[in-house]
């Protein structure tokens, strides 16, 4: 009844939403009690407990049910920051959604099921992205269809290749036929490129960058925290469904891990010169995307251990950034042309969340990225220190990039400094310029963003609690055990 | 029996209906072209027996399923041909600013101007040579590397693989981008009905089965939601102007 309840309490109250979408404050307390109550279900229900229904097996562990929380409290995050920066008319709705499908897929163990799942979350989100304010004037961007089709067609085939590869894998068979390419080896190749697609991997990239670019700020938070770690989740347990998979494909396994380097390397080096602080921000995700699979692509302890810690800090580190990001958007009434160097001067709290995020995705101290970096960098040593000499680079270079943005950006002087201009004769108040007001970070605002970088540092100072229960699930897995 | 020669009609249809998805441009042919390909993957499935026959329908016995299929080709068709003739989501004029109103005025312009080129055999350059691509690799990789039980199931399944690949890569409007992708999903379908429901892997699911038919529609609605956005939009569907604009 709880497993029913907690993949259908979500999808009637996001069709209740839609029904009350004109009334945004109603709908904003409406969305935000659902997912008080889904929290609530999350803590009831037993974990590795299974359960059949339909013929299909549902059953909880730990780290799903960390994830679940997770994913309640960015929802809760983004609707709550949804008060004060813009948002689409069927927002919530569309998240509520989303949120019900990421719970069903957490919750299943049948692949089949899992990658129909992630095909609909795909299709759901494309609405998001198209989405406009209630009752707006404007017409929906080009850009922004140009996105969603981009989108939808990107995850639509990265499902269909993980479908195949599943199918694949079902039919697999230990002994090959002499002559022709491994089967273990071509299933592995269309789960990765399946993944890749999902996980935003270099080449298959270039969907993240759309989306950050012209999503609005918290779908863009809402689709990476979510929908990205999903899948790292679905990855792991393809490998825990199918560990010969592994266990036949050392050269494959290689191959994985040099893409994932790749993929930090490129991130921070394409960071270091964007033009805007949203291209900056998505390089910066790309380069953590890289981290996280790399992680998951050495297929060790302490690796896996790190990728799911590191896609956990993703979910934290991605919201506080868009939080603040959709505020500096939102707030600045200066002309758009406008060179913007003093952010954080003008809205500190905003400008602390943005570095505060990054920080967060580059793994530096006191911030929760730092636990997850060094379990990667750890597991990156034992395939030998170039592998790690170059993820230190990446992380050396995404930093720059973040330096680089800071100082363009957050740390310059400021633009409102007055001119000390002699008066004309005769001039009088009414004749001065007329000074923009710069709109204070509402207090709901400014105490998401604390909290959150708040949040950011108790895990980053104690850690143990998480890492003992990603560690304790992790070590349940055969793969890493076999391995 | 068609001239001495041995035809499995559903196949020849299968066939010939997703190439002239990849090939065609206009919807009034692709989107029949879809359905004529959803009928006769649902007959290839009913003649290959993957399901057992469950339901006696015409003297026929046929199964559930593969009526569902049938029922689901035909609703993932409609909603693309009626999103087709009514391509219009008008956006509540009466809301639009003067410069939406403008900018509606001068997409309409340009599509018009665009909706007077003349045919061009030019257009059906790449398409082809797509085909004939994707007809070579369906005829070799059965043998190459087969999958399936038998080198008709592999062909159907890679054809209609290759062809919906295919159809997207060299889309010039979004349908037809939505016609390739449902024609990825008949082959994920085919693949998962013909393999899965062998005597050595686990067995056909129901839950999977109705869920790839309800994602199916699902990915029609999405795509005739996008369709209507973008015509109502720049007035028309084709991807150049949406990346021109972009």
């Amino acid at each position: 009844m709880l497993y029913i309840l907690l993949i259908l309490f979500p999808v009637s109250m996001a069709a209740s939403c839609f029904v009350l979408r004109k009334r945004s404050d109603l709908v904003v307390w409406a969305a935000l009690a659902a997912l008080v109550v889904q929290a609530l279900l999350v803590a009831q229900i037993p974990l590795d407990a299974p359960s059949r229904l339909f013929g299909i097996t549902l059953t909880l562990n730990g780290l799903n049910r960390l994830f679940m929380f997770i994913f309640v409290g960015a929802c809760a995050v983004a609707f709550v920051a949804s008060w004060h920066l813009p948002h689409g008319e069927n927002f919530f709705p569309v998240m509520l959604l989303i949120l019900a499908l990421v719970c069903s897929i957490l919750l299943l163990q049948d692949l089949f099921i899992v990658s129909l799942l992630l095909i609909g979350a795909g299709l759901v989100a494309v609405l998001a992205i198209v989405d406009l304010p209630t009752e707006s004037g404007m017409l929906v961007g080009t850009r922004s269809i140009g996105t969603a089709l981009k989108y939808l067609v990107l995850m639509a085939l990265a499902s269909v290749l993980m479908y195949f590869s599943f199918v694949l894998a079902d039919i697999y068979r230990p002994g090959e036929l002499p002559g022709r390419v491994p089967l273990a080896r071509f299933i592995l190749v269309l789960m990765a490129l399946g993944f890749a697609f999902r996980l935003a991997l270099v080449p298959f990239h270039t969907w993240l960058l759309n989306v950050v670019e012209d999503a609005a700020p918290m779908v863009s938070a809402l689709l990476v925290a979510l929908l990205n770690s999903t899948s790292l989740l679905v990855l792991v347990l393809a490998f825990q469904s199918f560990p010969m998979l592994l266990d036949e494909n050392a050269f494959a396994l290689t191959l994985l891990r040099v893409g994932a380097l790749a993929t930090s390397l490129v991130g921070a080096v394409l960071a270091l010169n964007q033009p805007t602080i949203r291209r900056t921000v998505a390089y910066l995700i790309i380069y953590n995307c890289g981290m996280v699979f790399y992680g998951l692509a050495t297929v060790s302890e302490a690796g896996l251990q790190g990728a799911i810690f590191e896609a956990f800090n993703q979910a934290i580190g991605v919201m506080l950034i868009f939080l603040s990001l959709g505020w500096f958007e939102r707030a600045d009434v200066r002309q758009a042309v406008a060179p913007r160097r003093d952010l954080l001067r003008r809205w500190p709290v905003a400008g602390l969340g943005l570095l505060g995020g990054g920080v967060a995705l580059l793994g530096l101290p006191p911030l929760s990225g730092f636990a997850s970096k060094m379990l990667i960098y750890e597991s990156a040593m034992s395939w030998g220190v170039l592998e790690l000499s170059l993820l230190l680079l990446a992380t050396a270079l995404a930093l720059l990039g973040l330096a680089r943005m800071a100082r363009d950006w957050l740390l310059g002087p400021s633009e409102d400094a007055p001119t000390l201009e002699p008066a004309m004769l005769g001039a009088t108040d009414l004749d001065a310029p007329f000074e923009p007001r710069v709109q204070p970070q509402p207090f709901s605002s400014a105490l998401l963003t604390v909290l959150l970088l708040l949040f950011c540092v108790g895990i980053g100072l104690y850690p143990q609690p998480l890492l003992n229960t990603i560690g304790e699930v992790i070590r349940s897995f055969a793969f890493v055990r076999v391995l | 029996m068609f001239f001495g020669i041995e035809i499995n009609w559903p196949i020849l249809f299968l066939g010939v209906s997703a190439g002239m998805v990849l090939l065609l441009r206009d919807w009034r042919l692709t989107v029949p072209a879809l359905l004529v390909n959803y009928v006769a993957l649902a007959l290839f499935l009913a003649e290959q027996q993957f399901l057992i026959p469950d339901l006696p329908l015409f003297g026929f016995e046929i199964s559930t399923t593969v009526l569902v299929k049938i029922i689901t080709g035909a609703a993932v068709t409609a909603i693309l041909a009626l999103t087709a003739l009514t391509f219009s989501r008008e956006y509540g004029l009466e809301e639009l600013n003067e410069f939406g109103l403008s900018e509606l005025r001068r997409a309409a312009r340009a599509a018009q101007r665009q909706a007077n080129q003349p045919f061009r055999l030019g257009d059906y350059v790449v398409p082809f040579w797509s085909m004939v691509l994707a007809l070579l690799a369906s005829l070799a990789l059965p043998r190459i590397y087969p999958i399936a039980e038998t080198p008709t199931i592999d062909f159907a399944w890679y054809w209609l693989g290759l062809t919906g690949l295919l159809t997207i890569a060299t889309a010039a409007d979004v349908l037809k981008i939505g016609l390739g992708l449902l024609l990825c999903t008949s082959s994920l379908d085919l693949l998962y009905t013909a393999v899965v429901s062998d005597s050595e892997a686990s067995g056909v699911g129901i839950v999977p089965l109705a869920l790839l038919s309800l994602v199916t529609i699902l990915l029609a609605l999405v795509i005739a939601y996008l369709s209507g956005l973008l015509y109502g939009r720049l007035k028309t569907l084709e991807l150049n102007e949406l990346f021109k604009q972009g």
